[in-house]
C-alpha cells in the first residue's frame, strides 16, 4: 500500500509542481501557472488531453470521454496566410474541378499533413502545420489552456524518427507540456473493442495496416499502399471520366480533374463495396443515383449508376484484376493482407487473433467492405489452408497425396476444406482442437486450473467492432495506466529522440510499476 | 490574391529561429562529419532547386532572402494589425510566439459566461438554449409546435427549429416539455440507455457512473455471474458462441457513449478483481495496487517476445487471476451482425435516400462517429468561445489581457505591433499615361489587378510611424523577386526618416509647409512630380512615402516568356502550368529600423544614467511582403 500511496502522490503532485524553467525566465514566473484562472488550476488536475495524429485527420479530446471533442481535418485552406479568407469567399478550393487536370500524387499532396516518404515532405512546414493544428484545436475545441496538462499522442506504431521528432520538439519548444505520452494506435483499437488479443485492420489514408496483436503485443504488423488514398484518387478517376464523358473532351486517365473535396464527400457518403466479388445481379443496386455534378457541384446534378461508385473501393483495395504474383509486397490487396498477417502469426495467436478481427479507419466506414474482406479471407482460407507454399507443383502433389489419402495434418485439412465445406469455416477450424484424441495432460491441467475462466472464441473468423484507437486512449488514460513511452520534456529538451533508451524492452525496475515518479531513463519502446 | 491590392503582411521574426531538434545538437556534438548529410537534405528540402539558383549565392541561412511564395511562410506572414509587440524583448510577436491563458468562458450565443467548473462538465458547449442547426448550421430558435403551425398560442410541445433551412427538431422526433433548459431536457432523450453518465464528455459524469453503482452496473453485474458459468459449461463449443451473441445483442448498448462506459466499467471491474490486494473493488485504489500496475505496466511493451508477460518468470508461481476480454454485450464487446452494411448499402441505393439524405463530412464532424443519414443529427449546442490573455512566449510579458465580461469589446492591456512599427500603406502611383495609349494628359492609375508584364509601375509606399520618437528607416528588397516570376524591382530612396507621432497640432503649427493630405490629394499633384532615385517622394509629421519601381516579370508559359527566358529553365518546358497565385506581385522587402528611445525605468536606475538624455538605442528588423498586384498572362 505504501508504493501504491507513493504512486497516488507522485501523480497528484505532478501538474502542481513548479518545474526548473526552461528558457531564460524570471523570477515569479513560476506563480503565472497558478494565479491564470482559478478554475483552470483546478480543471488540469488530472485530465489528460488525447490527440491522435494521422495524414489528413487530427481527433483531440480529453481523457474519459467517448469520443473525441473534434476532429480536424487537414487541407489547404488550413495553410493559408492569416487574414486570408479565400477559402470563405470562394467556397472552397476544393470543390471545384481543376483547371487542368492533376496527377494523382499532387491532387492529394496538399490535402496531407505529412507523408510517410520523407523524401518529399518538408518538416519545417510540417511542424509550422502541427503548430498551427494543435494551436487552433485548443483554442477553437479543447477551450483549455494548452500545455498545461499531459499531453497523450497516440500514433501508428511505425513512424519515421525525423517526423516524430519534429513533431515532439514542436509540442515541447512550443508549449509547456510536463510530459508526452505516446500510445500505440493498434493496440488502443483493441482495447477499444474490449480485446486483449486481435487483429487490428486500420484502413487508413496512405497505408492499410494490419497487425496482430497478441495480449496486447503487436506481434506482427504488414501493411499495403491499398488504402483511402488509393480510393480517393481512384474516384477521382471515375469522376473525372464521368465528367468528361457527360460533357468535356476526353483527359488523360490517369490524371484528376475534379476537386479533391468534392470527391472526398461522394466517397465519404457513397462509396460502398459489393459484398460479393462478382454479384451483377441485384437490379437495386444498378439504379442510378443522382450526385452533385463534377464540374459544377454547386448548382448540377448527374445520374450515375449507383454501381459505379463501388467501382473504385473494389479496384483500390482489392485488385481484381491483377494476380496475386504480379503485386508488390507493398501493395497486396486487403484480404490476401489479412491472409498474410494472419498466416505470419504463431499458430495459436492466429486462431485467437481470427476471432478478434477489428476494423478501423476511414475505410472501416465504407459500408460492405469489412464484409467482403471477411469473405474473401475466408474464401482464401479455403483455398490455401494455413500453408505459405503455393505452385502448380505442390497442388499436384497435394492431389497425389489426397489421393493416396495419406494423412499428414496439413493435407488432410486441405483436402477436406475446398470440397465438400469451402462455405462454412466454422467446421474447419474447430477439427485440431476438437477431435484430437490425444490426452495431453499440460492442456488439461491448464483447463482444470482454469476452470471458471472461459473458453476464448477461436478459430473462426469474427468481426469485433471498436470505438476507435482515441477512445482505446481515452480509456486507458483514464483507468490511469500508463503507457511505456512518457517522455518528460527535460528530457526530451536535453537530447531530443536520442536520450531515449534503445531497448525495447522494460528495465527490471520498471516493471515493479514504480515508474511514475523518478525515471532516469525514459524508452521509445516500439518507436525506436 | 489573398486580399484586395494593394496589400501589405508583415513576417514574425520568430520564424527565423527554427524549431530546435535536441537530438540534432548532440548528434553534431558528437560528429560534425555525420551533420553534413542532412544538412544538404534540410536546404534541398527548403527551397526547390530553381529557386535556389536564383537566390543562393552561398549565403549562410540567416542572410537567406525571405521568399513570399515557399509554403512555410504562409505561416509566418501576418497582416500587420494581427501582430502584437513585446515591450520587453523589444520584438514583434505572432500568434506563435506568445502563450494564451483563458480568462473566461462564454456562449457566442446568448453572451452568458459560463463558469470554469461548468466548462468541462457541459463538453465546452454552451448549457442552455443555444443550440445550431445539425444540417445548415444556422441558430435555432425555441418555439411551439402551434407557433410553427401558425397559431398563436404560447403553449404546448417545444420544438427547436432553423429560421434558415426549415429544419426541426420534429424531423427528427424530438419534442420539449418545457422551452428551458432544452440542454438537459435533450440529452435525456437522446440518451436512452438510461445511464446517467450520457455525457460522457464530462468527467464527473462518467466517474459518478462508476463510483455510483448506476443502474447500468447493476445491471452489469447481475448479468456477469449468470453469463460466465453459462460459458463455462459449453466448453469450447462454438455453438455457446452464436448463443451468447444473440443474448448479448439484447442488451447491447446502443451507442457509443454507452458503449464506453461499458468498456470502461469492465476495465474497471477487470483491474480489481485482478489485482491482489482485495480493496473497495470499485474505489479507484483498486488499479493502484502492485500487482495490477504490474501487469498493466507490461501491457504496451511492445517485444514481441512473450515470456515476459505478467511480470516475470519465477514470480508467476503463485500467478494472479488473469485479465479477461470483453465477453458479452453488456461489456462493451460488439460482434458486427452480419447483415448490418448489407442495409446501409441498400439504404444508400434506394430512391427515397439519395443524396441529400445522407449527411455530409461537415455535418458529421461534430456528431457522434457513428452518424451516416441527415436523421441522425442532433441539434448541435452553441460551442462556447473564450477569452483569452496573451503572454510573450520567451518573457512571459502580459500582451494582451481583455475584460473578463463577454459583453464587453475591450481590453485592459493591449500592446499591438502597429504602435511600434510603422505602417506600410501600398499605392500605385498614378502617372501620365504612356504615350503608346493615350496623348499624355490623362493620368491613369494602373488596374492592379492586371498588370502588364515589362512595363514599369511605380508605388508609393508609406511608412507611418505610431511612436513619439523619429525613426530612422532602411529597406531593402532582392533586385528580383524569388520565385518563376522575376520581376524587377528598385526602391528609389531605401534610406529615410520618419518623424516622431508627435501632437497633431504641431504640424498645424509648423506652417503650411508640410502637405496636410496625404493618401488623396497626392493624385493631383503627381501630374508635376517625377520619380527620382536618392529621393523621398513625400514626408509628413509622421510618415514618409517613398517609390518602388516595379517592372513585372513574365509568367511562365505566356506569350511575353520568350522575350525573358534568359534565367528561366521552365520556359523551355513547354506546357508549363502555373500555380496557384503565381502570377500574384509579391515584393518581399527587409525593414530594418533605429530609433532612440527613452530608457525604461528600471534601467535609468541601474546605471545607464551615464548616458545622455536617457536615451537608449533601439532596432528592429523584419521582413515584410508587399502585394501590389497581380501580372496579367498577356501583353
Amino acid at each position: 500500500m505504501s508504493t501504491s500511496s507513493s504512486l497516488r502522490q507522485s501523480q497528484a503532485a505532478r501538474p502542481d509542481s513548479p518545474h526548473t524553467p526552461q528558457q531564460q525566465l524570471r523570477s515569479g514566473n513560476t506563480s503565472f501557472a497558478s494565479n491564470t484562472s482559478p478554475g483552470s488550476s483546478f480543471r488540469n488536475e488530472d485530465d489528460a488531453i488525447i490527440f491522435e495524429i494521422g495524414a489528413r485527420w487530427l481527433r483531440a479530446g480529453f481523457e474519459g470521454s467517448s469520443s473525441p471533442v473534434c476532429v480536424v481535418g487537414f487541407g489547404p485552406e488550413d495553410s493559408r496566410r492569416a487574414g486570408d479568407y479565400r477559402g470563405w469567399i470562394e467556397g472552397g478550393s476544393g470543390a471545384r474541378p481543376s483547371a487542368q487536370p492533376v496527377d494523382a500524387e499532387d491532387w492529394t499532396r496538399e490535402y496531407e499533413l505529412w507523408r510517410l516518404d520523407l523524401r518529399q515532405t518538408d518538416l519545417g512546414l510540417v511542424e509550422d502545420k502541427i503548430e498551427r493544428a494543435f494551436r487552433e484545436t485548443y483554442n477553437q475545441y479543447l477551450l483549455t489552456d494548452a500545455g498545461t496538462s499531459r499531453l497523450v499522442l497516440v500514433l501508428p506504431s511505425l513512424m519515421p524518427h525525423p517526423l516524430l521528432s519534429s513533431l515532439l520538439s514542436t509540442l515541447f519548444s512550443r508549449w509547456r507540456f510536463p510530459s508526452i505520452t505516446l500510445l500505440p494506435s493498434a493496440p488502443m483499437s483493441a482495447t477499444a473493442a474490449g480485446l486483449r488479443s486481435a487483429l487490428v485492420v486500420d484502413l487508413g489514408w496512405a497505408e492499410t495496416i494490419t497487425t496482430g496483436l497478441y495480449e496486447y503485443r503487436e506481434v506482427t504488423t504488414k501493411r499495403s499502399t491499398r488504402a483511402m488514398k488509393a480510393v480517393l484518387q481512384e474516384m477521382g478517376r471515375v469522376l473525372t471520366s464521368v465528367a468528361s464523358s457527360s460533357g468535356q473532351d476526353g483527359a488523360s486517365t490517369d490524371e484528376i480533374s475534379v476537386g479533391f473535396k468534392y470527391c472526398e464527400e461522394i466517397v465519404s457518403r457513397l462509396a460502398w463495396c459489393k459484398t460479393e466479388a462478382q454479384n451483377e445481379g441485384n437490379g437495386h443496386l444498378n439504379q442510378n443515383i443522382s450526385i452533385p455534378s463534377p464540374t459544377n457541384p454547386e448548382q448540377e446534378f448527374i445520374e450515375v449508376p449507383f454501381s459505379r461508385l463501388a467501382e473504385p473501393v473494389e479496384k483500390a483495395l482489392f485488385a481484381p484484376d491483377v494476380p496475386e504474383s504480379e503485386l508488390d509486397d507493398e501493395e497486396k490487396s486487403i484480404p490476401l493482407l489479412v491472409y498474410n498477417t494472419l498466416l505470419a502469426l504463431p499458430p495459436d495467436a492466429r486462431g485467437t487473433c481470427m476471432s478478434r478481427i477489428v476494423f478501423v479507419g476511414g475505410g472501416a466506414r465504407i459500408p460492405g467492405l469489412r464484409q467482403r474482406i471477411l469473405k474473401d479471407v475466408s474464401h482464401l482460407i479455403d483455398q490455401h489452408g494455413w500453408s505459405p507454399i503455393r505452385g502448380k507443383v505442390i497442388e499436384r502433389q497435394r492431389q497425389r497425396l489426397a489421393e493416396l489419402r495419406i494423412s499428414t495434418p496439413i493435407n488432410g485439412e486441405n483436402q477436406s476444406t475446398p470440397t465438400d465445406t469451402a462455405s462454412s469455416p466454422e467446421d474447419e477450424k474447430p477439427d485440431p482442437s476438437k477431435d484430437e484424441p490425444e490426452i495431453d495432460f499440460v492442456e488439461q491441467k491448464l483447463r482444470r486450473q482454469n476452470k471458471d475462466t472461459p473458453v476464448p472464441v477461436q478459430g473462426i473468423l469474427r468481426e469485433v467492432d471498436s470505438l476507435g484507437a482515441w477512445a482505446g486512449a481515452s480509456l486507458m488514460t483514464s483507468l490511469k495506466i500508463r503507457g511505456m513511452v512518457e517522455i518528460e520534456r527535460e528530457k526530451f529538451l536535453q537530447h531530443g529522440l536520442a536520450g531515449g533508451t534503445r531497448d525495447s524492452e522494460p528495465a527490471p525496475d520498471r516493471r515493479s510499476g514504480l515508474r511514475a515518479g523518478d525515471r532516469s531513463s525514459w524508452t521509445l519502446a516500439g518507436w525506436a | 490574391m489573398s486580399r484586395p491590392f494593394p496589400y501589405s503582411y508583415i513576417s514574425c521574426p520568430c520564424a527565423d529561429t527554427p524549431i530546435p531538434d535536441p537530438a540534432k545538437k548532440r548528434r553534431s556534438k558528437e560528429s560534425s562529419q555525420k551533420a553534413t548529410p542532412e544538412r544538404t537534405d534540410a536546404t534541398d528540402d527548403a527551397a526547390t532547386p530553381k529557386q535556389e539558383d536564383n537566390q543562393d549565392e552561398g549565403d549562410s541561412d540567416e542572410e537567406q532572402t525571405f521568399d513570399p511564395r515557399s509554403l512555410r511562410s504562409n505561416f509566418s506572414l501576418y497582416p500587420p494589425e494581427q501582430l502584437l509587440y513585446c515591450e520587453d524583448c523589444h520584438q514583434i510577436k505572432c500568434p506563435r510566439c506568445i502563450t494564451e491563458e483563458i480568462v473566461s468562458w462564454y456562449c457566442p450565443n446568448c453572451l452568458f459566461e459560463t463558469p470554469s467548473s461548468m466548462v468541462k462538465s457541459d463538453g465546452n458547449r454552451c448549457g442552455r438554449n443555444c443550440f445550431n442547426c445539425p444540417v445548415c448550421t444556422a441558430p435555432l430558435a425555441v418555439s411551439t409546435i402551434e407557433n410553427v403551425t401558425g397559431n398563436g398560442s404560447q403553449q404546448g410541445p417545444w420544438v427547436l427549429s432553423c429560421g434558415y433551412c426549415m429544419w426541426t427538431t420534429l424531423d427528427i422526433g424530438i419534442k420539449f416539455d418545457k422551452p428551458t433548459n432544452i440542454r438537459s431536457q435533450l440529452q435525456k432523450m437522446t440518451d436512452s440507455t438510461a445511464s446517467p453518465a450520457y455525457d460522457a464528455r464530462s468527467r464527473q459524469g462518467s466517474r459518478a457512473f462508476g463510483d455510483l453503482k448506476s443502474p447500468l452496473s447493476t445491471l452489469i453485474s447481475a448479468e456477469g455471474q449468470p453469463s460466465a458459468p453459462n460459458d463455462n459449461e459449453n466448453g469450447n463449443g462454438n455453438g455457446s458462441e452464436e448463443q451468447t451473441k444473440e443474448d448479448s445483442t439484447d442488451v447491447a448498448p446502443a451507442n457509443t457513449d454507452a458503449r464506453f462506459a461499458a468498456l470502461k466499467t469492465f476495465y474497471r471491474n477487470q483491474i480489481s478483481e485482478t489485482s491482489n490486494s482485495p480493496n473497495d473493488p470499485l474505489s479507484e485504489f483498486g488499479f493502484s495496487s502492485p500487482g495490477a500496475l504490474n501487469r498493466l505496466m507490461s501491457l504496451y511493451a511492445s517485444s514481441s517476445r512473450l515470456s515476459g508477460l505478467y511480470g516475470g518468470n519465477k514470480k508467476a508461481k503463485s500467478k494472479p487471476p488473469v485479465m479477461r476480454e470483453a465477453l458479452t454485450a453488456s461489456e462493451g464487446l460488439r460482434v458486427t451482425p452480419a447483415g448490418e452494411e448489407a442495409a446501409i448499402i441498400e439504404r444508400l441505393a434506394s430512391p427515397e435516400g439519395g443524396w441529400d439524405s445522407i449527411a455530409s463530412l461537415e455535418q458529421r464532424a461534430q456528431q457522434s462517429p457513428d452518424v451516416r443519414f441527415v436523421d441522425e443529427l442532433l441539434p448541435l449546442p452553441v460551442l462556447l468561445r473564450t477569452k483569452r490573455a496573451k503572454r510573450c512566449k520567451s518573457c512571459k510579458h502580459i500582451l494582451v489581457k481583455p475584460e473578463t465580461k463577454p459583453q464587453s469589446t475591450r481590453f485592459r492591456i493591449r500592446l499591438i505591433a502597429l504602435s511600434y512599427i510603422p505602417l506600410p500603406t501600398l499605392r500605385p502611383l498614378a502617372l501620365p499615361a504612356p504615350s503608346s495609349f493615350t496623348s499624355g494628359t490623362v493620368t491613369q492609375t494602373p488596374d492592379l489587378d492586371s498588370l502588364p508584364p515589362l512595363r514599369p509601375v511605380h508605388v508609393l509606399l508609406t511608412l507611418k510611424n505610431h511612436m513619439f520618437d523619429p525613426v530612422r528607416i532602411t529597406l531593402a528588397t532582392p533586385s528580383v523577386t524569388p520565385g518563376r516570376v522575376a520581376s524587377k524591382v528598385t526602391i528609389l530612396s531605401p534610406q529615410f526618416e520618419i518623424g516622431a507621432n508627435s501632437d497633431v497640432w504641431d504640424e498645424a503649427l509648423a506652417g503650411a509647409s508640410a502637405p496636410v493630405g496625404d493618401s488623396r490629394l497626392t493624385g493631383v499633384r503627381t501630374a508635376e512630380k517625377v520619380p527620382e532615385a536618392g529621393k523621398v517622394w513625400d514626408k509628413g509629421r509622421n510618415w514618409t512615402t517613398v517609390v518602388l519601381e516595379v517592372i513585372p516579370g513574365t509568367l511562365p508559359g505566356s506569350e511575353a516568356d520568350t522575350t525573358n527566358a534568359g534565367n528561366e529553365d521552365a520556359g523551355d518546358e513547354g506546357a508549363v502550368t502555373l500555380k496557384e497565385d503565381e502570377d500574384v506581385l509579391e515584393i518581399p522587402v527587409f525593414v530594418h529600423m533605429e530609433w532612440d528611445a527613452e530608457a525604461q525605468l528600471e534601467q535609468q536606475n541601474v546605471g545607464k544614467a551615464s548616458k545622455p538624455d536617457d536615451l537608449v538605442a533601439r532596432e528592429l528588423a523584419y521582413w515584410m511582403v508587399l502585394g501590389v498586384g497581380k501580372i496579367q498572362a498577356a501583353l
